[in-house]
């Protein structure tokens, strides 16, 4: 009854919020459609007017996106650089996390707080070493030492997350297991992974959205314009147009490359991704 | 008012945990617990241990010599000059001493703190305003969806959507200037670009914050808000002396989370910069950008990793300092209810 009475309070502050609220969310949903709406229309008609919905389905903006300005190429090793680092850091990391989790010790809590403390290093800080190490393992300008570089800079952020979760999970089953005879690898293996999928799809998730939409590591490792991220191929796309003449439709079709898959796959798995992306602030 | 109303409210609901959600604070106090837990020499835990250092092995590793190895080589080139090639050549706290007084750091190292403070109280009222609103509106989990949006898309994306808002004469917020005033706006990207960025990052995360802030914010117990609505509590009384403190530590989480991740904003600064090669103007360099700037980035690449990576300690212990400052004084008693 109270509640209901709360509810229905209608100050005009609170009106205000309201529309304010409504208006953010008409901003977002504006840029994100006018971005959409723009990879479909040719360069002159956005130049003109560049709110306007005139000239629409020019799919050959995507075309020459995809092919001439090679985001064709750049989305392949993107997906590939991404999906793979992430499968493997959930690998690496998962056995990690569980002896973090279930060994109870003061060694444990310590290496678990020394991984939290990778959290907070930003990778401007490491980069000159790690350009170094690098280069002496002959792995810069190359996919597979971005691949390496993702995978073990992924690392502190994912034992963390998953560190959580195995500890969240109740000790009988594993019990149960272990009075049926089964092996410590085994349990892990059949019981506790399985048990653990939840956490770890959304550790895969996480990793997956952030390494897809990672710009410094590639900036700063990736030279060569064949082994382009998508994120490296925009910012590469706008310099040609600084000197070959601009084409915004293109461009356009370019973000949209970059920003559907993501899109798409929020739409899939939004509610997800929020929670385990602010899940942590929550304790 | 805020006694009686926790006192009400004390011990009247005990929130299901479930397996979905892990405690990142049960994970770091464990140690402390484990002397009095029950089960600690069952076979389990000591089959456990004997696991802990194969199963810990690959991704400590990695950890090892891809953090631990290379921060502590950050400190150790920053007293030599190096150019990546050659020998490197020590110079005690020289690199230090030029940084102190190299305008261009300077301003790097005020920008990245501009952003810290500027953008994050303001994202952070906003955030808390938003919630506030949010609370008991309709529609509110496709709301939060919207808003967070922006913090799943790359940062280059929205540094490209952001710039051509503020384009002139024809993007967005000059048009409307035009249609407002009649006459042409001013020059954004030109002679405001910070301030275009300041704003750009209160846009991105926003939605974020929002969406940790409410989380928060609904564990609180509605009954908490019925006995305020009984004891005839404003808006603003309601939101001084239940929402905030019932929400503190994770707001106090939040700050030390934007702190670390604002000194990490790189992308959405450097994209302003237009292409692979050119730097964004100087004035807007935050301590990132200024990293890169001295090494790998630019048409001419500097590398100067020994003098980079001493602004690296530099902003690094700066904000350490920070965040240690930060928590300290967002302790509170811990409300419990």
């Amino acid at each position: 009854m109270v509640a209901r009475s709360l509810r229905a309070e209608r100050g005009p502050l609170r009106r205000i919020g309201t529309a304010g609220v409504w208006l953010l969310v008409a901003f977002n949903v504006g840029v994100l459609g006018w971005l959409l709406v723009a990879a479909l229309r040719e360069h002159t008609a956005i130049f003109r007017d560049p709110w306007g919905l005139d000239s629409l389905g020019q799919f050959g903006n995507f075309v020459r996106a995809w092919s001439d300005s090679d985001f064709g190429r750049a989305a392949g090793n993107t997906a590939l650089v991404a999906v793979g680092a992430s499968v493997v850091v959930v690998l690496i990391s998962a056995p990690a996390s569980y002896a973090l989790a279930k060994t109870r010790t003061r060694l444990s809590g310590m290496m678990a707080v020394l991984f939290a403390v990778g959290i907070g290093i930003p990778t401007q800080v490491i980069v000159i070493p790690l350009f170094a190490l690098m280069q002496d393992a002959g792995l810069v300008n190359s996919l597979t030492g971005l691949f390496v570089l993702y995978v073990a800079l992924s690392v502190p952020f994912t034992v963390f997350l998953l560190t959580g979760f195995f500890g969240s999970l109740p000790d009988e089953v594993e019990e149960a297991a272990a009075i049926d005879g089964a092996g410590a690898v085994r349990t892990f293996a059949q019981i506790v992974l399985p048990l653990a999928r939840n956490g770890l799809l959304t550790a895969f998730l996480l990793n997956l959205v952030g390494l897809w939409n990672e710009t410094f590591v590639a900036l700063v490792f990736v030279q060569d314009s064949a082994k382009q991220t998508l994120a490296l191929s925009l910012l590469g796309f706008l310099q040609t147009q600084q000197y070959s003449g601009a084409d915004y439709g293109a461009l356009f079709a370019g973000v949209a490359i970059l920003v559907v898959p993501m899109l798409l796959l929020y739409l899939w798995l939004g509610r997800r991704i929020i929670e385990g992306m602010t899940v942590g602030a929550v304790k | 008012m805020a006694g009686k109303a926790v006192a009400a409210g004390t011990g009247a609901r005990q929130r299901p945990s479930s397996v979905d959600s892990p405690r990142w604070g049960a994970a770091l106090r464990r140690p402390g617990r484990a002397a009095l837990s029950p089960g600690a020499r069952n076979p389990l835990d000591r089959r456990r241990r004997r696991l802990f250092w194969p199963f810990l092995a690959p991704a400590l590793a990695l950890y090892v010599v891809f953090f631990v190895g290379p921060a502590l080589a950050s400190l150790w080139i920053s007293f030599h000059r190096w150019d990546g090639v050659g020998e490197m050549e020590p110079r005690g706290l020289e690199n230090y001493r030029i940084l102190f007084d190299d305008s261009s750091f300077l301003g790097a190292f005020a920008n990245t703190m501009t952003i810290l403070v500027l953008v994050g109280a303001t994202t952070f009222a906003l955030s808390f305003a938003l919630t506030m609103v949010l609370r008991d509106m309709r529609g509110r989990r496709f709301v939060r969806a919207v808003l967070f949006f922006p913090h799943i898309v790359a940062p280059v994306v929205l540094s490209v959507l952001w710039g051509f808002l503020f384009r002139s004469p024809e993007g967005l917020v000059n048009s409307a200037w035009r249609a407002v005033s009649g006459a042409d706006g001013p020059n954004w990207l030109g002679d405001h670009l910070f301030a275009v960025i300041v704003l750009g990052l209160v846009w991105v995360n926003t939605g974020f914050y929002t969406t940790v802030i409410m989380a928060g914010v609904d564990r609180i117990p509605p009954d908490l808000y019925e006995d305020c609505a009984l004891a005839g509590a404003t808006g603003w009384q309601r939101f001084r002396h239940v929402t905030l403190p019932l929400s503190w530590e994770v707001v106090a989480t939040a700050a030390v989370l934007w702190t670390i991740s604002s000194l990490k904003i790189f992308e959405f600064v450097y994209a302003f910069g237009g292409t692979t090669n050119d730097m964004p103007p100087l004035d807007v360099w935050n301590s990132a950008l200024f990293v890169y700037g001295t090494t790998f980035g630019g048409r001419s690449p500097q590398y100067q990793y020994g003098y980079a990576s001493a602004s690296a300690v530099v902003t690094l212990a700066a904000v350490t300092v920070l965040v240690v400052l930060l928590r300290r004084l967002m302790r509170r008693e811990t409300v419990q209810f």
